[in-house]
């Protein structure tokens, strides 16, 4: 056990995983991640190529150069990064290349904002990535090691993209259990993947597609994302036996579910709020339970079918926003159950929501799923903000 | 799990929809004897149709559309865009 932040435990996972290529661009909240992994290269601990470059977009580049050139490689960004480099992160699954990246969320410009908000990492869910995202920095690490052996797996073959809350696990420590290297190793077997490029060999990528060759090819990626899914509980049971915390047989995480009329829906580290609320309403005869998305790339419909299908009404918060819709996971669950679903968007641009605001959330909610039919999405802002005047910060004072 | 729904998006050159796309070309790279078998050329090429064999460069004409790339990475000089006929 080590007290660690989100970023030292992400970089402390992608020097187990013996990566041979990083490539970096400092954004913030992400940069302690690739400063870290800087200064094990420096003090002689890491053997990994740290190849710093002009922008996100040649991040991506060089991580995809040296992934499809048979070694395994890393990079990490944020908001205005992970925008930038958009282009080639559709690159990096459209060519199958196996490959890690993690996002330390942030809100996305206009107007500036460093703070955490989840929407950068949700707008990449149609890109063809498998997507996790972390509650904890321990989760972190683990998703990091676990993203690198899904990723090679023959029927996946497809890049891994771990997000964290930026700040929140990014830059919070906590106690981190490390997995030793010899169980690392053993975990992750030696790099497979689909193609090298080599000018041994005449092979070429980047070649033109006719119509109905590359519709088929597009579905290949859909057919390997949704098999993932067995990949995943099947790497995650053999992490289990690595770390004495682990409890990564499923995709996602059910909380006092069981018995539950209600449900509330998160991801990421405010879950563990969400969970402390979920308590304090039990004490006080409110029967409700939680359920954390880990996963929405592949997007498990049997484990959200069976975890949720038989509740009343569940109410799904959302730290992103699909502008002039709802929250990406609200959108989602409202295509995979047949069941009241009401959509809460908080949160955003580093807005403060806690146990406190979890709990009065969830009690309105079930107050109102009790006497009506309950939907639509609110825009929910805690307490101390309620009375914000719409302005910019200048004119609100 | 049958596998068979895995393809990958990698080609070696071969005739296309387009058809040989050498008759695309207007100036064609000719290699000549300073080339120093560096492989320059062929990770530069954007259409895999220039490499080492031996030790020295060979292009493919079939497909060689004659875009001049090669000729300006080439650290000796060693080829020489000539104007077809």
């Amino acid at each position: 056990m080590k007290v660690m932040s989100g970023n030292e435990a992400v970089a402390l996972a992608v020097k187990l995983a013996r990566v041979g290529v990083v490539g970096i661009y400092p954004i913030t909240p992400q940069t302690t991640i690739i400063e870290e992994l800087a200064e094990m290269r420096a003090r002689g601990e890491l053997s990994a190529d740290i190849v710093r470059v002009e922008s996100e977009h040649s991040a991506m580049a060089v991580t995809l150069g040296a992934a499809v050139s048979g070694v395994r490689s890393f990079t990490a960004t944020s908001s205005q990064g992970l925008l930038y480099m958009h282009e080639m992160v559709w690159w990096t699954s459209g060519s199958r290349a196996p490959l890690v990246m993690v996002v330390a969320t942030r809100a996305v410009g206009a107007p500036w904002n460093i703070w955490n908000e989840n929407t950068d990492f949700m707008s990449e869910r149609d890109s063809g990535w498998i997507m996790a995202f972390a509650s904890t920095p321990q989760e972190a690490l683990d998703l990091t090691l676990q993203a690198f052996r899904i990723s090679e797996d023959p029927r996946v073959f497809l890049p891994v993209m771990v997000g964290m809350d930026g700040f929140i696990l990014s830059h919070t420590k906590t106690n981190v259990f490390i997995p030793s290297q010899e169980d690392v190793d053993n975990f992750i077997p030696p790099r497979r993947q689909p193609y090298v490029i080599d000018p041994e060999t005449k092979e070429s990528m980047g070649n033109i597609f006719p119509p109905i060759y590359y519709m088929k090819f597009r579905q290949s990626i859909h057919e390997a994302i949704t098999n993932s899914e067995e990949v995943i509980k099947e790497v995650g049971r053999e992490y289990n036996k690595i770390s004495p915390l682990g409890d990564y047989g499923t995709l996602n995480v059910s909380y006092k579910l069981d018995d539950a009329d209600y449900a509330v829906v998160t991801m990421g580290a405010w879950s563990l709020d969400a969970m402390e609320a979920v308590d304090k309403l039990r004490e006080n005869g409110l029967n409700v339970g939680l359920y954390r998305v880990r996963y929405i790339r592949p997007w498990s419909e049997k484990e959200i079918r069976e975890n949720l299908g038989d509740k009343r009404a569940i109410l799904v918060v959302d730290r992103a926003t699909s502008l002039g819709r709802g929250g990406p996971l609200y959108l989602e669950l409202k295509s995979t159950l047949n069941i009241p679903i009401k959509g809460v968007v908080t949160g955003l641009g580093g807005v403060s929501v806690g146990k406190r605001d979890f709990y009065s959330l969830i009690s309105r909610f079930v107050e109102e799923a009790r006497y009506s039919e309950v939907g639509g999405v609110e825009w929910y802002y805690p307490g101390e903000v309620k009375e914000v005047e719409l302005g910019t910060p200048r004119t609100a004072h | 799990m049958s596998l068979e729904y895995q393809v990958f998006p990698v080609s070696t050159p071969a005739e296309g929809a387009g058809g040989k796309t050498g008759n695309w070309r207007t100036v064609r790279p000719v290699v000549t004897d300073r080339c120093i078998g560096c492989n320059a050329c062929f990770l530069w090429c954007p259409e895999g149709t220039i490499g080492v064999v031996g030790r020295k460069a060979k292009v493919y004409y079939e497909y060689c559309k004659g875009c001049g790339v090669c000729a300006n990475v080439c650290p000796v000089k060693a080829i020489e865009m000539v104007m077809e006929q």
